[in-house]
């Protein structure tokens, strides 16, 4: 690829994410996030936006067709262009991918990428079976599979592959739930607000063997906002507040049904006869691999590369599997990786710092743009405004990653952002 | 169809004469279009909300994929299999995934109703549509002879009873209830498969499900 110009990250902010306790219109949302945003950012003019790329996923839940469209001219915005990413839970990073794409192009130079769910517009199992849609209806829907039933199913396998205990898993729920606790907006503080042991995890109910309630994200009520630019914007309006750049985008799919893992021919060519299985994540290992070779760091034990990781925790398990697919470890160490608590505050590659799904909340569109704001903050030093304490910063972060994942695996991109030259 | 070239295109009879054959609509199942069924103010009379109802009611096409429906209907197990490579797609696959049989149209071909249990989990949780269920055996089963593996049911068995690369065998619900979709089977353990003793990782399953039964005995 020829040498294009770079693309920037100066600001972005979220709404609380928070179910049935939070009344506010999408459009309401927006304005808030966006009047955060600008607070942020004095320099920063809504007259500067030539793009705008939108992140929703299930218009089930709003029962309206191009709800954006609300959104867009509530702002003010008329004549700028805009459309909507929608691609499971992958579409705050394919939104992000989106406007990334369009300002490396030179199509636009401002482009904030919003993004929202109103998954409390229906009853927790009917909202189930709603994003359960995304599953191939005709075949894994009807059977009665939701997410958390296709996830425990490749996940009890995973675990016996890699000497994994439900414990393990356990440990990974505790930690997120434990780190939102520092996060005022997450849906966790806000709502059961409290810490959690392993027995806690251990102890709640069965929602599909071996996943438990604690090991299981939260639907949500949610929105967030990043605004995306080329680096000569990001120089003229974010000098003072710090900006990050992308410095490696990848974006990879997988199959939509877990079952047709076991030979598919585009992966036995590249992996081996086998890989991915219904058990590893072979389109976030792609995602890895181009991502950080764009940014110069190696997909093995590529941890030891990067400060901190905002990745997509809609399960304990899911988080273990993603480490595996980063190059974080194998199958031999896995398991210590996780017991040894690397990747808590403190360990060497703290994961999930603002909460992830399982603490801030899963309101689909804006998730992986959630992800991608706690980063921001972590590698702009914002971390103690933004937060309620430096328990939950990591300490001078240069180098971060963001994760968005969807489907079963079917889609799933990876950015490694980094501070910005003077950015701090 | 207009198919000037003589590509191998899935084609269908136009215009197609479809007849009824079967209704089971129930009284409840209407489209009712747009309707508010109630509203409610908070107590500090700020905020308002409401519920809002909206059914409806799909046609699902199977088109090319019908010799899968109509076998179901029958107690066949119809997939498919690609002519150049010989990959066995259940579910079926019209059209080879392999980029070298470039979009090799599959052939149609019965399955044997037996296979192996890939992966599996025990729910505790579902839909809606599936709760009255719970707790049950979601698996992934290879079919014998089949490349990949298809999601459903195990019944017939205890769950805490399921375990990897345990032999099952497709049975099918009553002809009269088929519709003609894959809840028309699900799987049993195979005639000679027996549960292993009782474990310690089968004991606690055994646990997490008995606040599931009593959680369901508790719906209405
Ligand atoms: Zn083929």
């Amino acid at each position: 690829m020829t040498e294009t110009r770079k693309v920037c990250i100066i600001g972005g902010n979220t709404t609380p994410f928070d179910y049935n306790n939070y009344h506010m219109t999408i459009e309401g949302m927006a304005a808030n996030v966006m009047l955060e945003t600008m607070d942020d950012l004095p320099e920063f003019n809504l007259r500067d936006i030539d793009f705008v790329i939108y992140s929703h996923f299930s218009v089930h839940f709003g029962k309206q067709l191009c709800p954006e469209w609300i959104i867009h001219d509530h702002l003010g915005l008329v004549g700028v262009p805009h459309f909507r990413v929608e691609n499971g839970g992958n579409t705050g990073g394919s939104a992000l991918y989106a406007a990334y794409s369009i300002v490396k192009s030179g199509i636009a130079d401002v482009v904030p990428v919003i993004g929202w769910e109103t998954m409390d517009n229906v009853s927790q199992s009917q909202g189930a079976e709603f994003i359960a849609i995304a599953a191939d209806t005709r075949y894994e829907l009807l059977v009665g599979g939701i997410y958390p039933i296709f996830y425990a199913a490749g996940a009890l396998k995973w675990m016996k592959e890699n000497k994994f205990k439900e414990e393990d898993f356990a440990l990974i729920g505790m930690k997120n739930r434990n780190n939102a606790m520092d996060n005022p907006k997450a849906q966790w503080y806000r709502n059961e607000h409290k810490y959690l042991t392993v027995d806690d995890v251990m102890n709640s109910r069965l929602i599909a063997y071996p996943l438990k309630k604690y090991d299981c994200c939260l639907m949500s009520r949610g929105l967030a906002i990043v605004l995306v630019c080329s680096e000569e914007y990001a120089k003229k309006v974010a000098k003072d507040s710090g900006y990050i750049t992308i410095d490696g985008a990848g974006l990879s799919s997988c199959t939509i049904r877990a079952g047709d893992r076991t030979s598919f021919p585009g992966w036995n060519e590249r992996y081996g006869k086998g890989y991915p299985d219904l058990t590893e994540f072979a389109a976030c290992r792609n995602a890895a691999e181009r991502c950080f070779k764009q940014a110069g760091i190696p997909w093995k034990d590529s941890y030891k590369y990067i400060d901190v990781a905002e990745i997509h925790d809609a399960f304990s398990s899911s988080e273990a599997q993603i480490y595996k697919a980063l190059g974080w470890a194998d199958e031999n160490n896995i398991a210590e990786f996780v017991r040894n608590r690397e990747t808590f505050m403190g360990g060497s590659i703290p994961t999930n710092p603002g909460g992830g799904l399982m603490g801030y909340g899963h309101p689909v569109g804006a998730t992986g743009l959630m992800s991608t704001v706690e980063v921001f903050y972590q590698l702009t030093g914002k971390i103690p405004e933004k937060h309620l304490s430096k328990k939950s910063e990591v300490p001078d972060a240069r180098v971060g990653l963001v994760n968005s994942h969807a489907g079963t695996g079917t889609s799933i991109s990876n950015f490694i952002l980094r501070t910005a030259e003077g950015g701090r | 169809m207009t198919n000037k070239k003589n590509l191998n295109l899935h084609e269908t009879t136009s215009p197609p004469k479809m007849k009824i054959v079967k209704e089971f609509r129930d009284e409840n199942t209407k489209e009712v279009g747009f309707k508010f069924v109630d509203y409610y103010i908070s107590e500090d009379k700020t905020l308002f909300q409401a519920h809002l109802h909206y059914d409806q009611l799909y046609t699902v096409r199977s088109a090319e994929l019908s010799p899968y429906a109509l076998g179901l209907l029958e107690g066949k197990i119809m997939g498919t299999k690609c002519p150049k490579c010989g990959d066995v797609f259940f579910p079926p696959r019209v059209n080879c995934w392999n980029l070298d049989c470039k979009l090799t149209k599959t052939e149609w071909i019965e399955l044997p109703q037996t296979g192996k249990v890939h992966t599996y989990t025990i729910a505790g949780w579902s839909g809606r549509s599936s709760l009255k269920r719970l707790p049950f055996v979601l698996a992934y089963v290879i079919l014998d002879g089949v490349t990949t593996a298809v999601a459903n049911e195990i019944r017939e068995i205890n769950p805490w009873n399921a375990e990897f690369n345990m032999l099952v065998k497709v049975k099918f619900v009553p002809k009269e209830q088929r519709v003609g979709a894959i809840t028309d089977f699900y799987f049993v353990p195979a005639d000679d498969w027996k549960p292993s003793p009782m474990n310690p990782e089968k004991e606690r399953i055994k646990k997490l499900c008995e606040p599931v039964y009593k959680w369901v005995a508790s719906l209405k």
